[in-house]
């Protein structure tokens, strides 16, 4: 799938040849790391794919209200003679079906997206900005900082994910009255980035031992720019592969917390709350629709943040080579 | 190496005493007590209400009541469930064998296909079976662990046994009720049909995890320098993978493996409530539900233990596997 006609090495349309030849070859426009990832990348069909399908979702979701003929999700509908058009199977004005208390399934499984996203997103953004933060200081420095530090990681991660978030969703459902969404992302941002430290950790611990990096301190260069410049481009790869698991992992998780009934509050839809709650339905109505809808929108959209974050992966790994078959 | 586990001992009870701190101080705090159907109740006058909420302690501050818990919690008097007059500890040690059985088979199997999956997906990196593999991966990490189970419970359990007329997997329960009444056979057998079902729910995440982690990591090596020495000095291949790749290659999915503990043990949650299995995640569930504080506290001090454990074998492993890790 990640077969060219180009070796992988030579992104020649990166090379102003003009420049080159009115330079008489002594200026060449660098590849830039910039460069090489977009040439990598756009090797990766599947990443591509996925991240058009990732970038559809989310403009869908945003821009849920200017869509024409997209309903009111909490709107109950009715026929002509007031009668509630509940249970409609999937066809015509309702091509996703309405649900028990006659709501448009296709207009909730939109907006549903937007708390699903919410979750997902300002998790994963948490845990980059936590994990990247605490594992660069305590592989870098070592010593105490790291010790303390990385108990404190230990700490995070012996906290059992599941059964922590179910005592705490109830208390920062109170906290964050209304919010439910940002309340499940702090709680799952803030249970989630230790994993991420570590790896980071281990990363900066090898990394640091490295001669490029004992050339850069013999150049003078100081600690922040030898973390940022020098250590964090090369440990990239594991932050991004680990962030994009994160959020695919925490849509999942809000699932698993609605379904056990401490996620999103209904009657603001969710991904993993609806396909719970229409599961449960499904089995006594037989209304298939329930949850195929739900658990099909959330499952497309984890698998292309699994996928893009895969073809990151191969694109931000300047030590890893494409293979060509 | 033995200071080294004994401090990592002392870290682990700190990390316990921790995690017991934030689970008493979460419950403490969230609007509904243990006692609310009693005060509910018409029949139950105040001064019944009193004389139990002094009883159990509650009337006092919450810090006092967090130190009465910890000094009974050391001695091994995990309190009484305030649902029934049972020591929490029966009832935990109780249903944890249910849950230990359907956590290690799934482990078991996740690791035994798992990671030599992911060994074959580096060693054919980018052939059908690579490609498939990878699909079947992400689409199972992408489905949350309920939509696998019930849909494992519909096809096997349901749909299976319409068409076929055969019985071939149970899903609710850990065994049939005339199970003391089988013979040896029939009892392995009773033991897999109930089994199989939860433990396939929760194995087949971790073998997507554990290949995804094992193909990734094998590729890093098969990428290494040294395996380029080991190659151009003209070692068999098989004792290139073998001795030079796979050694190392090895050592990151202990790490993952030890943390998928709490994982496997939070799918237990929802596993067991699916499955009806009687484990300790339902367990959990059910004293959240009733706001029954020592359970919970007792549930989740059992799975932060098992997991700290799990935790420090998994550094003591890695010292063994890889030489370059010095304990200091």
């Amino acid at each position: 799938m990640t077969d060219t006609q180009r070796p992988p090495d030579a992104p020649e349309e990166d090379i102003d040849f003009e420049a080159l030849d009115a330079s008489e070859g002594m200026a060449v426009e660098p590849i830039t790391q910039w460069k090489l990832f977009r040439s990598r990348l756009g090797r990766h069909r599947l990443a591509l794919w996925s991240a058009g399908v990732l970038g559809f979702i989310v403009f869908v979701t945003i821009f849920a209200d200017f869509i024409p003929g997209l309903g009111d999700p909490s709107a109950e509908l009715r026929d002509e003679d007031g009668g509630a058009l509940n249970l409609l199977a999937p066809r015509g004005a309702h091509p996703f079906g309405t649900d028990n208390i006659a709501r448009d399934v296709l207009a909730r499984v939109v907006y549903g997206g937007r708390a699903s996203l919410t979750v997902a997103g300002v998790t994963g953004l948490m845990v980059m900005v936590l994990g990247t933060t605490v594992g660069a200081i305590a592989g870098y420095y070592g010593g105490w900082i790291d010790n303390a530090l990385m108990r404190f990681v230990d700490l995070v991660l012996s906290l059992p994910l599941l059964p922590v978030a179910i005592v705490a969703a109830a208390f920062l459902r109170e906290a964050f009255e209304g919010r439910e969404a940002l309340a499940l992302a702090f709680l799952l941002g803030s249970l989630t980035w230790g994993t991420l430290a570590r790896i980071v950790r281990a990363e900066f611990l090898s990394l640091r031992e490295k001669e490029f990096v004992e050339a850069a301190k013999a150049a003078g260069a100081k600690d922040r720019r030898i973390i940022f410049r020098h250590i964090l481009p090369n440990a990239m790869s594991p932050i991004i592969v680990n962030a994009t698991l994160v959020v695919g992992v925490a849509i999942i998780i809000e699932a698993a917390l609605s379904f056990l009934g401490f996620g999103v509050v209904p009657p603001t839809p969710a991904w993993g709350q609806m396909a719970a709650d229409g599961g449960r339905a499904a089995v006594s109505s037989g209304a298939w629709w329930l949850v195929v809808f739900p658990s099909g929108a959330l499952i497309i959209t984890v698998l292309a943040v699994n996928f893009l974050g895969d073809g990151l992966r191969d694109a931000l790994d300047p030590t890893q080579t494409i293979e060509r078959k | 190496m033995f200071n080294y586990i004994v401090r990592r001992l002392v870290y682990g009870v700190i990390t316990l005493l921790a995690l017991s701190i934030i689970v008493f101080w979460l419950l403490q705090n969230t609007g509904g007590g243990p006692l609310d159907r009693l005060k509910a109740n018409p029949r139950i006058t105040k001064e019944t209400v009193a004389a139990i909420t002094e009883f159990y302690g509650l009337d006092q501050p919450a810090i006092q009541q967090y130190f009465t818990w910890l000094s009974k919690y050391v001695t091994g008097d995990w309190g009484v469930s305030f649902q029934a007059p049972t020591p929490v500890r029966d009832l935990v040690f109780d249903r944890l064998g249910g849950t230990l059985r359907l956590m290690m088979t799934a482990l078991g199997i996740a690791v035994l296909i798992g990671i030599p999956l992911g060994i074959y997906q580096a060693l054919k990196q980018y052939t059908f079976l690579d490609q498939a593999a990878t699909t079947f991966s992400f689409v199972t990490f992408s489905t949350p662990i309920f939509v696998l189970g019930i849909s494992l419970q519909i096809v096997f359990a349901v749909y299976l046994e319409r068409w076929t007329g055969v019985k071939f997997f149970f899903n609710a329960g850990m065994n049939s009720a005339n199970y003391s009444d089988l013979g040896f056979l029939a009892r392995l057998g009773d033991t897999v049909q109930h089994l199989f079902l939860p433990a396939i729910s929760i194995a087949l995440i971790s073998i997507a995890a554990y290949s995804r982690y094992q193909r990734a990591s094998m590729l890093e090596v098969l990428h290494s320098d040294y395996l380029r020495t080991a190659k151009a000095k003209g070692l068999s291949r098989r004792s290139v993978i073998v001795k030079h790749a796979l050694r190392n290659a090895l050592i990151p999915i202990i790490t993952l493996i030890s943390l998928d503990v709490a994982t496997v043990l939070g799918g237990a949650v929802i596993t067991e409530t699916i499955f009806g299995w009687p484990g300790i995640g339902r367990l959990y569930i059910t004293a959240i539900g009733q706001n029954d504080y020592p359970i919970v506290m007792a549930v989740v001090m059992a799975i932060g233990i098992m997991v700290v454990v799990m935790n420090l074998l998994a550094d003591i492993a890695y010292g063994f596997l890889d030489p370059r890790v010095r304990y200091d």
